[in-house]
C-alpha cells in the first residue's frame, strides 16, 4: 500500500492542504492540492476560530472532491502543521555528558543526542524541530564526529525551534472542528528550506527567506546544518495595508495593484512609464490614476524594512558572510517584481526564487516557491514515518 | 525592608545582585530589595532572598543556560509574591548575556505585568569580550523584556565601563556605574523635592513607553551645568536609541544652592540636545547632606511606543490597571491591524505602514 501523507498550512492569505504518495524509487509526488483564501487569521495567528475551522472544512473538501474526481475515495484523517508567525523563536541548547572511557564512544554519541532531545522548552513553547550543530570535547568545539576522540566531557550544541504552545493549539482546536486531525507542528521557513535547497546549498551556506502574507520567516544553512531561523510578523498583508493607506482605497484593490503594478524596486527613470489605473470604490472615490514612483516607493520601503530585519537577526548570528550560495525566495512573496534585486542589495549576497527540488507533481503549478513549505512538510512526513511510523521524532539533521 | 514603599528594587542574577547590594548600600534611607538568582550563594550574605529553581538546579546556578533560567523562575515565580505586597512600581536590575540575568527577568517582568506592577528595567548588554554565545542569549531576550516590562533600559558595559581599561577591571567598573545611575534614580522616587517625582507620576511617565535610554552626570563649581549638560550631550549611552523619543525625564539632585535659572537652563539644553519631543518631566530633589556644592542630573530619554499603550488599555479591566485609555488614538495607517496585537520592533509600531513612519511624502 502506498504511504500517504497530509500537510495543512492556515497561512494570513490562504489556507493550503496537499497530500503527498510516496513513488516507486523513493520520491515524493505531491498528489493533489487545494488553496482557498483563508478567513479568521491575522498575522499568521488565528484570530476567529469558527472562521478558521470553516476555511479548513473547505479546503478539506475542496481535496476530497478532487480525489473523488480522479477516481480515489480518499478521507483526510490527519495532516501535519506548518506553522509561521511570530510566535516561532530559535534558541540554541548545548548538552552535556561524561565520556565513559578513554574514547569517545557510540554510547557516548547516543548518550549526548539523547540528552538533547530530552530537554524541556518552557511549559508555554511547544517543539518544533531541533539541528544538531557541532560536539564539543573537553573544550575542543566545531567537531562534526567525536568518535574516537579523547577526552572526558562530551558536549552537542543543537539548534531548537519552538513556537507559542497556545498558538498550536489554537489550529489544532480549529483543524478538530473540520475532523482533522493535527500530527507535528513544522516550521514553515524550515521545511521550505529542506524543499528548495540542494546539498550543496547547504554546504556551501545558504539563506531561505519565507515571504508569507502574515509574517516572513527564514532558515540559515551553513556547513550543511540549520544553523539559525525565526520568524517575525511583518510580510505581504502589511505591504497590502500600506498601498491601501496611501492610495485611499480597499484592500483587495491594492493587493491588486501589489501583484499587478507594484515593484519593490524603484526604477531609474519614472517620466516614460504611465501611471497605474485604480478603480473606483464609490461614487465620491471615482476612478483615478496613481504615480508608479509613488507606489513603488510605498512597497520599496516597507520591503527594505522587512529585510533589515532579517539582515540585522543575521549580522546578530555573524552569518550573513557564510551564506555563498545566497538567498533563495519562498512564500507568495517571492513573486512580486524586482525582490531579488532588492535582497540582493540589501543583504549583499545573490538572490533567486525557489522551488521544490525533491517532490514531483508540481510541475504545472504556476508558483511553486509558494508551495515550498508545504512541499517541505509533505517531506519530513515521507522520510520520518515511513520507516518509523510510530515515532514522533524530529529531523536529526547532522546524522540523516 | 521598609514594607511602607511602594517600589521594589530587584536585583537578578549574581553580577547585578551585587550592583543591588552597592545601590542599597550607597543610600541613606531603608530601601526595600530583593535579590533573586539561580545561585544559593548570592543569598549568603543576608537580606531578602528569592532562590529561583531550587529543585530544579539545587541553588548552582543556571550555568549561563538562558532556558534552564527560565524554567528555573517558572518552577518558582510564585515566591515572589511575599515581597510584591503593595508594590506599585518595581526597578529590576539585571546583566543579559548570562543565564540567571536574562531568563529569569524575563519571566519576573511578565509576572510583574501580569499583577499590574509596573516595571523598570535597567539591564545590561554583555562586554564584546565576553564572547558571542552571550550577546546572542542578550539579543535573544531582550525584545521579550521590552514587550513586557514598562520601560527597559539597556546599557552596553563597553559604554558603562568606557576608556580602555583592562578586562578584571572593567566588570567592577561598568557595574559601579550602574549602580551609581540607580541610586540617583531611587532617590528621586524617594525623596521628596520642590518638584517631586513620586511613584504615581513615574507610572503615568512610563505609560506608552517601551524602552529609553538612561545617563547621568555630575559636576561642581561655577559652570555646573554646562558641565552636566555637555556631558550628556556627548554621552553615547544617550545617543544609542534609533526611535524617536517621545518624552524626556530629567531628574536634578543638588544641595540647598540649587538656583531656579541653574535648573531652567538644564532643562532647556536637554530640550534643545534632544529634540522636539511630546512631553518634559522635572524632577529636582533637595539635599544638603549628600549633595552639598554638587550637581547631579538624571536624564532618562523614553522613546515613543503608542500602539502598545493601546494594547495595555485593552487589557485594563483584566490586569486592574488604570490607564488613559480614552486619549489614546490609533496610530494612524494600521489599518487591517487596528484590531490585532502589534508587532513592535525597537519601539516602532511596524504595522504603521513604513513611509509614514520615516516621513516620506509621496509624489502623487
Amino acid at each position: 500500500m502506498t504511504n500517504i501523507y497530509a500537510a495543512l498550512e492556515i497561512g494570513s492569505t490562504s489556507t493550503v492542504l496537499a497530500v503527498g504518495e510516496a513513488e516507486t524509487g523513493g520520491r515524493l509526488k505531491i498528489s493533489c492540492k487545494a488553496k482557498i483564501p483563508s478567513t479568521g487569521v491575522k498575522k499568521s495567528q488565528i484570530i476567529n476560530m469558527n472562521a478558521a475551522t470553516q476555511s479548513i472544512k473547505s479546503v478539506v473538501m475542496a481535496v476530497e472532491k478532487q480525489q473523488a474526481e480522479a477516481g480515489d475515495s480518499l478521507t483526510i484523517g490527519n495532516a501535519f502543521l506548518v506553522v509561521s508567525g511570530r510566535h516561532v523563536n530559535a534558541d540554541m541548547y548545548q548538552a552535556t555528558v561524561q565520556v565513559e572511557g578513554a574514547k569517545v564512544g557510540d554510547d557516548d554519541i547516543d548518550d549526548v543526542v539523547e540528552a538533547s532531545r530530552l530537554f524541556h522548552l518552557p511549559k508555554d513553547r511547544e517543539l518544533l524541530d531541533i539541528s544538531d550543530l557541532c560536539f564539543s570535547l573537553d573544550g575542543l568545539s566545531g567537531i562534526r564526529n567525536p568518535k574516537g576522540m579523547s577526552g572526558r566531557i562530551l558536549k552537542l550544541d543543537t539548534l531548537q525551534i519552538h513556537a507559542d504552545r497556545n498558538r498550536i493549539d489554537d489550529a489544532r482546536t480549529a483543524a478538530e472542528g473540520a475532523h482533522l486531525e493535527l500530527r507535528d507542528p513544522l516550521f514553515a521557513a524550515a521545511c521550505a528550506a529542506d524543499a528548495v535547497l540542494s546539498e550543496s546549498d547547504r554546504r556551501s551556506g545558504a539563506l531561505v527567506i519565507d515571504l508569507g502574507g502574515g509574517s516572513t520567516g527564514y532558515a540559515v544553512y551553513s556547513d550543511g546544518m540549520l544553523t539559525a531561523a525565526n520568524a517575525f510578523g511583518v510580510g505581504g498583508d502589511h505591504v497590502t495595508n500600506d498601498i491601501a493607506y496611501a492610495f485611499q482605497t480597499t484592500q483587495a484593490h491594492a493587493e491588486s495593484l501589489k501583484l499587478a503594478s507594484a515593484s519593490a524596486v524603484l526604477q531609474g527613470d519614472y517620466d516614460a512609464v504611465p501611471r497605474t489605473n485604480l478603480p473606483g470604490i464609490t461614487p465620491i472615490v471615482q476612478a483615478r490614476t496613481i504615480s508608479r514612483r509613488a507606489l513603488d516607493t510605498v512597497v520599496n520601503l516597507r520591503m527594505k524594512e522587512i529585510l533589515s530585519i532579517v539582515r540585522s537577526e543575521l549580522e546578530g548570528y555573524d552569518m550573513l558572510h557564510r551564506l555563498h550560495a545566497g538567498a533563495v525566495l519562498v512564500g507568495g512573496g517571492a513573486y512580486m517584481r524586482g525582490i531579488c534585486e532588492l535582497v540582493q542589495r540589501e543583504l549583499g549576497i545573490p538572490a533567486k526564487i525557489g522551488a521544490p527540488l525533491y517532490v514531483d507533481g508540481l510541475e504545472s503549478d504556476k508558483s511553486p516557491a509558494a508551495c515550498a513549505a508545504i512541499a517541505g512538510a509533505l517531506m519530513f512526513a515521507h522520510r520520518n514515518y515511513e520507516r518509523k511510523p510510530a515515532i514522533g521524532g524530529f529531523f536529526k539533521r547532522f546524522f540523516k | 525592608m521598609s514594607d511602607s514603599s511602594d517600589i521594589l528594587l530587584v536585583g537578578v542574577g549574581g553580577a547585578a545582585s551585587k550592583a543591588v547590594r552597592k545601590i542599597v548600600a550607597s543610600l541613606d534611607f531603608t530601601v526595600r530589595s530583593v535579590l533573586v538568582d539561580t545561585d544559593a550563594s548570592t543569598g549568603r550574605d543576608g537580606g531578602d532572598f528569592v532562590l529561583f529553581g531550587g529543585d530544579r538546579l539545587s541553588g548552582a546556578g543556571s550555568g549561563g543556560d538562558v532556558v534552564q533560567a527560565r524554567l528555573a523562575a517558572e518552577d518558582s515565580i510564585a515566591h515572589m509574591d511575599e515581597h510584591l505586597a503593595g508594590v506599585r512600581l518595581a526597578a529590576i536590575v539585571t546583566c543579559l548575556g548570562g543565564g540567571t540575568g536574562a531568563g529569569a527577568a524575563l519571566e519576573i517582568v511578565k509576572h510583574l505585568e501580569l499583577r499590574g506592577v509596573a516595571s523598570v528595567v535597567f539591564a545590561t548588554l554583555p562586554f564584546r569580550f565576553e564572547g558571542e554565545e552571550r550577546m546572542r542569549n542578550a539579543i535573544g531576550v531582550r525584545s521579550l523584556i521590552e514587550e513586557h516590562s514598562s520601560v527597559t533600559f539597556l546599557l552596553p558595559m563597553d559604554k558603562l565601563a568606557g576608556g580602555d581599561r583592562r578586562m578584571d577591571e572593567a566588570m567592577s567598573s561598568a557595574l559601579a556605574v550602574l549602580s551609581a545611575g540607580v541610586s540617583l534614580f531611587w532617590r528621586l522616587v524617594e525623596t521628596p523635592g520642590y518638584i517631586s517625582m513620586d511613584t504615581a507620576r513615574m507610572r503615568k511617565l512610563l505609560s506608552g513607553a517601551r524602552r529609553g535610554r538612561f545617563a547621568f552626570a555630575s559636576a561642581e563649581g561655577p559652570g555646573r551645568v554646562d558641565s552636566v549638560v555637555a556631558e550628556l550631550q556627548s554621552t553615547s549611552l544617550l545617543s544609542a536609541g534609533d526611535s524617536p523619543v517621545r518624552s524626556i525625564f530629567c531628574g536634578i539632585l543638588a544641595g540647598d544652592d540649587l538656583r531656579l535659572a541653574e535648573v531652567a537652563q538644564t532643562a532647556d539644553a536637554l530640550r534643545e540636545a534632544f529634540g522636539r519631543v511630546s512631553s518634559f518631566n522635572l524632577a529636582t530633589v533637595n539635599d544638603e547632606k549628600n549633595f552639598s556644592g554638587k550637581l547631579e542630573v538624571v536624564a532618562m530619554l523614553l522613546e515613543s511606543d503608542d500602539a502598545r499603550l493601546d494594547n495595555d488599555a485593552d487589557q485594563t479591566s483584566k490586569r486592574g490597571k488604570k490607564q488613559q485609555s480614552s486619549l489614546s488614538a490609533a496610530p494612524l495607517g494600521r489599518g487591517r491591524f487596528n484590531n490585532v496585537e502589534p508587532t513592535v520592533l525597537n519601539g516602532e509600531d511596524l504595522d504603521v505602514p513604513t513611509y509614514v513612519r520615516r516621513n516620506i511624502n509621496l509624489d502623487f
